[in-house]
């Protein structure tokens, strides 16, 4: 038996933070969009920011193994320019948790900025405010509350991510290995203790954001 | 060089949908728009506003253009510079009235106690709810809160559509003179939607009738409007003047531009109730209407 190690602890941390830093202004952009633009696809967007919540995630890593791996055409361009190779690094889990965490992210932010009244964002433009200004003024403070929703979601989800890290970054120790991936191996590894201590870590951290979620519960505006 | 020229073409939802045709000149005070829901005065503010595109016509403030469908110019909204309040969701709920009134201030003098905010907010009462939230105040504080700010930033016309629809009658008599008040002391002219007759001869210069999506006819408002708006508009404005403790006193009357003042005896017993008003005139009998 091994005593848990707090390097899965800390990567599990630092790569859903990450991964929710490049998927913030992703997915908020995406929401605004969705929420504000009447296009031709629309629908067709709504559906595929969802996929990768209904889709299992080895059908997701097994795509990002296609699209990035050494022979995609991502991981290969990567490789002949930048000598970048993505697969089986830290890299590869964050962008697994990443898409992961977009359909929570767009999906809680989305319904919050629908609900900012247009007459709201009317007023802002006659104050002068430019089309960036409203949104980060009028529409952005007005529906905090599902967009903080949505990175807290969002976080949520990319910390507890399994399946597409593991065939996309792998199970490498102490540089791939997520508390995800440690549970699985120390189950199999018949480490029960060890395997239990981050299942506690993980229902904790879980358990606070749900808590957190539930209190940001968009509420509605009234003025 | 008029405040205001326009002649619009406005169409909304497609072939099925719906055109307004508008033609409007003002110079100063408030022109309203009148005419009865649907019939196209809220969609001429926001063509005036920018937040819709004509189809054709024109739009000039102040001698600039700021739409020609001919010359192909379109100004945006936010480079317009035109006060805009709408009906509803006026305020920004996230921050305080003083926040509110100084939010389209330039970012250096975005203050809560700028000068002009805080000259604003004594002049529609709200000095003691500067560091309100919008969610504590009521809907005749709010839409003063939404003027104040329209007015912060200096427009040269305010856009007002229906700002007092849905605030009770108590409230609204005493709302329209502190909004009437402020547009005359400022001298910014004002643009003013309303399908509500008494609201539109207590605020009006000049008034436009919408009749079938179009601008009808232009006039002064208590002479194109029916006699009944005109009584109950002369009720809600009396007021007594002078001496209340003695029950005698001196009531003054205004209707329209015209202020009869003369001695009052104000019976015991009335309390909050409607008080009915005789007038007489010296030598012959002529009634009155009622007010509170």
């Amino acid at each position: 038996m091994t005593a848990p190690d707090s390097f899965p602890v800390l990567l599990s941390l630092r790569v859903a933070a990450v991964a929710l830093a490049v998927v913030a202004p992703i997915g908020i952009a995406v929401a605004w969009f969705q929420a504000r633009r009447d296009y031709r696809g629309r629908t067709l967007v709504d559906a595929a920011v969802l996929l990768p919540l209904v889709l299992p995630p080895s059908v997701i890593g097994y795509f990002l193994v296609l699209l990035c791996g050494r022979r995609g055409p991502i991981g290969a361009w990567l490789l002949e320019w930048f000598d970048i190779r993505l697969i089986f690094t830290p890299a590869a889990a964050v962008i697994a948790s990443a898409v992961v965490a977009l359909p929570m992210l767009v999906k809680t932010a989305q319904p919050a900025i629908e609900s900012v009244p247009a007459d709201l964002e009317a007023v802002g433009r006659s104050l002068g405010l430019g089309p960036a200004a409203v949104f980060f003024r009028v529409t952005l403070p007005a529906a905090w509350r599902g967009v903080v929703a949505g990175l807290v979601l969002g976080f949520a989800r990319a910390i507890g991510e399994f399946g597409a890290t593991l065939m996309f970054a792998g199970n490498i120790p102490n540089r791939t290995n997520t508390m995800p991936l440690e549970i699985f191996a120390a189950y199999q590894a018949g480490d029960d203790d060890r395997a239990l201590a981050y299942v506690v870590m993980l229902v904790g951290i879980s358990c606070v954001v749900v808590m957190l979620a539930t209190r940001l519960n968009p509420r509605e505006v009234s003025a | 060089m008029s405040a205001l020229e326009a002649r619009l073409t406005i169409a909304v939802g497609g072939a099925d949908g719906f055109s307004v045709e508008a033609d409007l000149a003002h110079d100063r005070g408030v022109l309203v728009l009148f005419g009865p829901s649907g019939s196209g005065k809220s969609l001429t503010l926001q063509a005036l506003a920018g937040l819709i595109r004509p189809q054709r016509g024109f739009v000039r403030v102040g001698g600039e253009t700021l739409f020609d469908s001919d010359r192909r110019i379109d100004v945006p909204t936010h480079r317009r510079r035109l006060g805009y309040v709408p009906q509803h969701h006026s305020l920004f709920p996230f921050c305080s009235v003083a926040r509110n009134v100084s939010f389209g201030l330039p970012r250096r003098e975005r203050r809560d106690d700028h000068p002009r905010v805080k000259r604003l907010l004594e002049e529609l009462g709200l000095a003691h709810l500067a560091g309100a939230r919008p969610a504590s105040l009521s809907g005749g504080e709010r839409q003063r809160v939404a003027l104040a700010r329209a007015l912060a930033v200096e427009p040269r016309l305010v856009l007002l559509d229906e700002p007092f629809s849905s605030i009770d009658g108590e409230g609204r008599g005493a709302l329209r003179e502190a909004v009437r008040a402020t547009l005359d002391r400022h001298g910014t002219p004002a643009v003013f939607v309303t399908h509500d007759a008494e609201e539109a001869i207590a605020l009006g210069d000049r008034m436009v009738r919408y009749r079938r999506g179009a601008t009808a006819e232009t006039g002064d408002p208590s002479a194109m409007l029916p006699m009944a708006a005109r009584l109950s508009l002369c009720a809600e404005r009396v007021r007594v003047v002078t001496d209340s403790a003695a029950h005698d006193g001196e009531i003054e009357i205004a209707l329209d531009n015209a202020r009869l003042r003369g001695p009052a005896t104000v019976l015991p017993g009335a309390g909050a109730a409607p008080v009915r008003l005789h007038l007489r005139r010296a030598g012959d009998q002529k009634g009155g209407g009622e007010g509170r």
